[in-house]
């Protein structure tokens, strides 16, 4: 007997039995349908924050630093100075400040608010940085100047708008040479960063840059405590992450002056990496057990159909079947169903990771990956077969007079 | 020398009080060509012995026709040639041919709940002679049929016998055990006669 008749006979048999085939199925299609619905997830959730991450740059080190009231000395022009030092490790350095007040950015008739929360898309934030503020966030300059050291120092109503500002705020006119009001102060606009392009990541893009030196006018005076420090390397953010904590530490003792932090995207990453694989291993495994559920429930329907079927059986030897193909049939069977029962859980869990996507990962397009398919299906056959095997070797065994008697 | 039983013994519960001995030392010789009734009240062996003698060349006749329900007439005799490793292309030349012999060619696509008790064992015969076994092997092939039909498919176990093929037919029936040209008797596992006779249709 060749495979192609085993595969049409197993065919036959399934169909002549479609409801018990079915939900045989049922436990394959939920267990795959499901690993391909929790992979597919934290995969896209992993590929979301990558994204995130690069775009953002890597090697950047966070620096926190603030002294309590009654220290002296500008952290930030000491930073700086310190950074300049170590120009073989460090690209660049800047205060990282988000102004959290309500302030309304205006150009024309359109006119945007920093409280927008309603409506993120539309939301522009206003942050304030050094000249190396570009570099540091891994920002591409799409047209005229990033800020200069002398806007910074002079204070000057300057401000570069990145690519989704520029959007809202000009549509595709090129702003550079423009003015715009920011609550009511006119401020020139210098340059323009290129989008991101990070779905889902408007806060990246809708941005609107002034020299830090606002701080004092525009964020209630508070202290500058947060920077980043772009270093040339991996090796080179280690280097400078020791020399940062060392020299921060000569002048805050944490706890007692103040507090410090220094941290880098890059452990950042790495943890989140581990973090990601941890979530599908242990997904996987939930997952697995519930398709071992399903392969159990497919031997022991094997199990009650060769009790049902051997008559069947009975016969099939007695007009010559051999052992071998009695095996290979209840196998085959088996694998069959399984396979069905794997296709179709594909099929669901590819529509469920769709769905997914759109609801839990901001409408992000998750297509399962060719791997996690092709080892679903791969996997529900060899659950057929091998747990097809006891009953069909059961199968094959039996007496084909005594089978045949057992009416 | 087609078969060659020698002192064949089947014994239940050996050596217990219960102790049955379903084959008692029988020893049978059958020749190519011939067409032998098995003739025993039930428990006298018949199926035991039957069940010792079992050989791919052997095409098989059930009292209970043991067609697979879920396939038609067709499929159900295109089986044993699919186990017998026949060319997919050949198969069903020979299911069809086979039916022919026994008048079922035109239900070759109906299923055995569409039939009568007469053509399935029919189909059963054709079933068992797809393959062309020189050895029909038939237990109480007219055992749930009505006479007129038992007769018919006599008459075409009689065809096959002409044409060559050695008979074995089992029976309890001495009516139909009359008509075979050799009988052999068993009684509590033992032959207890082996007779040639003459008969009417040869």
């Amino acid at each position: 007997m060749n495979l192609m008749q085993a595969f049409k006979m197993a065919f036959k048999s399934i169909a002549s039995k479609k409801m018990r085939s079915f939900l045989t199925m049922l436990g394959i299609i939920i267990g795959v349908a499901s690993v391909v619905i929790m992979v597919s997830v934290v995969q896209g959730q992993n590929k979301k924050q990558m994204e995130y991450l690069e775009a953002m740059g890597d090697n950047k080190i966070q620096v926190y630093a603030s002294r309590w009231y009654g220290s002296s000395g500008d952290i930030s022009e000491l930073l700086y100075e310190y950074c300049l030092g170590m120009q073989d490790l460090v690209v660049g350095v800047t205060p990282q400040i988000e102004v959290w007040q309500e302030i309304t950015i205006k150009y024309g008739a359109k006119t945007f608010n920093t409280q927008n929360w309603d409506d993120w898309e539309k939301r522009v934030s206003l942050k304030l940085g050094s000249d190396q503020f570009g570099v540091c966030n891994n920002y591409t300059l799409g047209g005229g100047r990033e800020l200069s050291f002398l806007d910074v120092d002079k204070t000057n109503r300057v401000c570069v708008l990145g690519g989704g500002a520029k959007k809202l705020l000009f549509d595709f006119v090129d702003p550079v040479g423009e003015t715009i009001f920011i609550n009511s102060q006119p401020f020139l606009v210098v340059g323009w960063y290129e989008p991101t392009g990070v779905e889902g990541m408007s806060d990246m893009d809708n941005v609107v840059l002034l020299p830090y030196t606002f701080n004092r006018t525009l964020n209630n005076n508070q202290d500058i405590s947060q920077y980043v420090v772009k270093a040339k390397s991996a090796a080179a953010t280690t280097m400078a992450i020791a020399k940062l904590k060392a020299f921060l530490g000569g002048f805050i003792t944490n706890g007692e002056n103040g507090n410090y932090d220094v941290y880098s995207n890059n452990d950042w990453s790495n943890q989140m990496q581990e973090q990601s694989l941890m979530q599908s291993l242990v997904l996987g495994a939930i997952a697995g057990i519930s398709l071992l559920v399903g392969g159990i429930g497919i031997m022991n329907i094997m199990l009650v159909t060769v009790t049902e079927r051997t008559r069947e059986i009975g016969i099939r030897k007695a007009i010559g079947a051999e052992r071998r193909s009695i095996i290979v049939q209840f196998l085959i069977e088996a694998a069959v169903i399984c396979g069905i029962g794997g296709l179709i859980g594909i099929g669901l869990g590819c529509m469920g990771s769709l769905i997914a996507g759109k609801f839990l990962l901001q409408g992000m397009i998750l297509w399962p990956s060719s791997v996690i398919t092709i080892g679903a299906f791969t996997f529900s056959v060899a659950l057929g077969v091998v747990f097809g095997l006891y009953p069909a070797i059961k199968a094959s065994s039996l007496q084909p007079v005594e089978a045949l008697r057992a009416e | 020398m087609l078969i060659d039983i020698k002192d064949l013994y089947k014994i239940y519960n050996e050596g217990q009080e219960s102790e049955v001995r379903a084959l008692d030392g029988v020893s049978l010789q059958i020749d190519r060509g011939e067409f032998v009734a098995i003739v025993g009240a039930s428990g006298s062996g018949k199926s035991t012995m039957m069940a010792r003698i079992r050989n791919r060349e052997i095409g098989f006749i059930f009292q209970g026709y043991n067609l697979l329900q879920d396939l038609d007439a067709l499929d159900n005799v295109i089986l044993p040639l699919i186990y017998r490793g026949t060319s997919i292309f050949e198969r069903e030349e020979l299911a069809m041919a086979a039916l022919a012999r026994v008048g079922m060619d035109d239900r070759a696509r109906h299923r055995p709940s569409q039939m009568s008790g007469g053509q399935q064992q029919r189909v059963a015969i054709a079933r068992a002679i797809a393959t062309h076994p020189p050895i029909i092997m038939a237990d109480e092939p007219t055992g749930a049929l009505d006479s007129k039909t038992g007769r018919h498919v006599l008459g075409i176990l009689q065809q096959l016998y002409r044409e060559g093929t050695t008979i074995l037919l089992i029976t309890h029936d001495d009516g139909i055990a009359a008509t075979a040209p050799r009988v052999v008797r068993l009684s509590d596992g033992k032959i207890i006669s082996d007779k040639h006779q003459e008969v009417d249709w040869l």
